[in-house]
């Protein structure tokens, strides 16, 4: 169930790339058992000029309270959480939304992350590794150069297979993430074996993926950000156009993760 | 300039926070905005509901309505753009699925409404009227809404078809029927006025400001439907000064004050302009508790100002003196005039 709750920024590590993550401490057990995908809103001590909290995915939380999130300065509000130091505090309303599928269901999820999208796909990963399902993943990743490329060390130390593509060419294969990931599918059809995709990015990249999974008749779900007033199904400000009965549904509360053929794109 | 009025605090148990607006008596001034609010439940996490004196439901149509294309909002100096187009269950579903819960709640209910012609904002009031006795306690007519091609935005900048409508739509329910204004007027006390002869037990004050952002990137609008409506802090003083018109010009006609109030110092404002009670609107998506802040902010600031009652503050608010007329030919003061001072 979400709560409301006071954190303090404990940590504020700069991962390169102008990508921090903050690492905050808050009272035990509001984040307990959130699903990768799930997100909180955070609010700084920002007075009356920043109105809107901000939606994060969590990277990891522990029972103890302890949570983080990664991200790069943008807007307003994320120039002002990358500066924040130890000690500040923000408003957090949490967890929210609804996650990835769970690993092991018998397919090989195949992890399609780009930019500040990488967190829900580290979560899932993370999560899949202590359930013993560490092997049932793999991570395809792409950025800009390879300074987009963040938390690797991670998926190498729970031994998930990784391809990187950069645009310039400066690790992994050239151009966008969606040319090994149409490789693996490829492979995966000829091998008649059994995969999806899960997905988190720009959503230029959202929408390759969806092509591709669409193209391949692969089964795919996108995490997907939309401008968020509250978070928890008021503000209907998150409306995503969806194929179905309804022409839109809201990307905090029936999402953030959508199946790829749901969406209307 | 004149000393303030000098009040020695009271202990917070003294402030009395009861409230009448027209026929009800509410147990403090402060409820939820429409559209803010959603239909309630999704507060019961983060908040004892009950603790709040009312609220104003999202805007509810005789026939479901799905909203309109993304993106819906954005972000702007102290405030946000909206333009979700009026997104509701229906009044059907509304009556059926949601009213119970708030019923239960034990909250005082405003379901706003809007038809998408006259004859739907009739229908619309015919139809919730069964909701009366069943927890309704207010139809809040919204003839305001800048983000439908037919959301009222018409019946609301007209006095005569404001009349016309208010007349209808009073006649159409026993419920006391409280209009909400646009600011979008020239002369919002004219529009309050024929809504008052109508028959309009109470306005609401204001709706959103139509508005517009662009992003220079990519050299469109920020809103899916260009322009939409603008809420939160930035608007607060263009509310206050029309709740503050609206009392001097008909201070019989109870008022509910909104727009940006995010504090109890805001709320009191507003009270001190003329409301008789206040909704807090945008705030709540800044942190979902946001109504009972405002609520225990007003409580303190009451007693440390020594002010017993709300009564005794709506549409308090005095001119400020005026100064003494300027000599041009006196060098300075008399003495004896100084001494005066």
């Amino acid at each position: 169930m979400p709560t409301q709750f006071e954190a303090q920024l404990v940590a504020n590590r700069t991962l390169g790339g102008g990508y921090v993550v903050l690492e905050f401490s808050a009272p035990a057990g509001r984040l307990d058992g959130v699903v990768p995908g799930q997100f909180v809103m955070l609010r700084g001590a920002w007075g009356r000029e920043l109105l809107n909290p901000r939606a994060f995915s969590v990277l990891w939380s522990e029972p103890d309270g302890r949570f983080a999130v990664m991200l790069k300065a943008y807007g307003r509000g994320t120039t002002r959480m990358v500066a924040m130091q130890p000690g500040d505090s923000m408003t957090v309303t949490g967890p929210l939304g609804r996650g990835f599928p769970p690993p092991g269901q018998g397919s090989v999820q195949l992890l399609v992350a780009g930019g500040v999208g990488l967190p829900p796909l580290h979560l899932q990963a993370r999560v899949a590794v202590q359930a013993g399902h560490g092997r049932a993943l793999e991570l395809f990743y792409g950025g800009r150069n390879r300074d987009d490329l963040v938390l690797l060390d991670d998926f190498e130390r729970w031994g998930i297979a990784v391809q990187c593509a950069t645009e310039d060419g400066s690790v992994g294969a050239r151009g966008f993430v969606t040319v090994p990931l149409r490789e693996r599918l490829l492979q995966a059809r000829r091998d008649g074996a059994r995969v999806e995709v899960l997905s988190c990015g720009p959503t230029p990249m959202l929408r390759a993926v969806r092509a591709l999974a669409l193209e391949l008749d692969v089964t795919a779900w996108l995490c997907l950000e939309e401008e968020m007033a509250c978070g928890f199904g008021v503000c209907l400000g998150c409306a995503v156009p969806v194929h179905g009965e309804r022409p839109y549904r809201y990307c905090c509360t029936d999402g953030p993760v959508f199946e790829a053929r749901q969406v209307r794109w | 300039m004149s000393a303030p009025p000098r009040t020695a605090a009271l202990p917070r148990e003294r402030v009395d926070l009861r409230c009448g607006f027209g026929p009800l008596t509410l147990p403090h001034p402060i409820l939820a905005a429409s559209g803010c609010f959603a239909y309630g439940q999704q507060f019961a996490d983060f908040m004892d509901l009950r603790r709040l004196a009312g609220l104003s439901t999202k805007g509810i149509s005789p026939k479901p309505r799905f909203g309109n294309p993304l993106p819906r909002i954005c972000e702007t100096a102290s405030g946000m753009i909206n333009s979700i187009g009026l997104e509701n269950v229906g009044a059907e579903a509304f009556l059926r699925d949601k009213l119970p819960y708030l019923s239960a709640a034990g909250l005082s209910v405003w379901v706003n409404f809007f038809g998408e012609d006259f004859d739907g904002y009739v229908e619309c009031a015919r139809l919730l009227d069964a909701g009366r006795g069943h927890g309704i306690d207010v139809l809040e007519m919204n003839i305001s809404c800048p983000n439908i091609k037919k959301g009222g935005i018409e019946f609301g900048t007209v006095p005569e078809v404001a009349h016309r409508l208010t007349k209808a739509c009073v006649a159409a329910t026993s419920l006391p029927i409280v209009v909400k204004l646009t600011p979008n007027v020239s002369d919002v006390v004219a529009m309050a006025q024929a809504v008052a002869e109508a028959g309009a037990a109470g306005v609401s004050l204001i709706n959103t400001i139509t508005a517009m952002a662009i992003d220079v990137r990519t050299r469109r609008p920020r809103i899916a439907t260009t322009y939409g409506g603008l809420s939160g802090p930035a608007i607060k003083p263009v509310a206050l000064r029309m709740v503050h018109q609206v009392h001097r010009a008909l201070p019989q006609l109870p008022i509910c004050g909104m727009g940006g109030i995010l504090s109890g110092e805001d709320a009191l404002e507003f009270i001190m302009a003329g409301a008789s009670c206040v909704q807090v609107g945008t705030a709540n998506f800044a942190r979902p508790d946001a109504s009972l802040r405002v609520l225990d902010e007003l409580h303190a600031l009451m007693a440390e100002l020594g002010i017993a009652t709300v009564a005794e503050v709506v549409g308090c608010v005095q001119p400020i003196e005026p100064e003494t007329p300027w000599n041009p030919a006196a060098a300075s003061a008399p003495d004896a005039e100084a001494g005066k001072r």
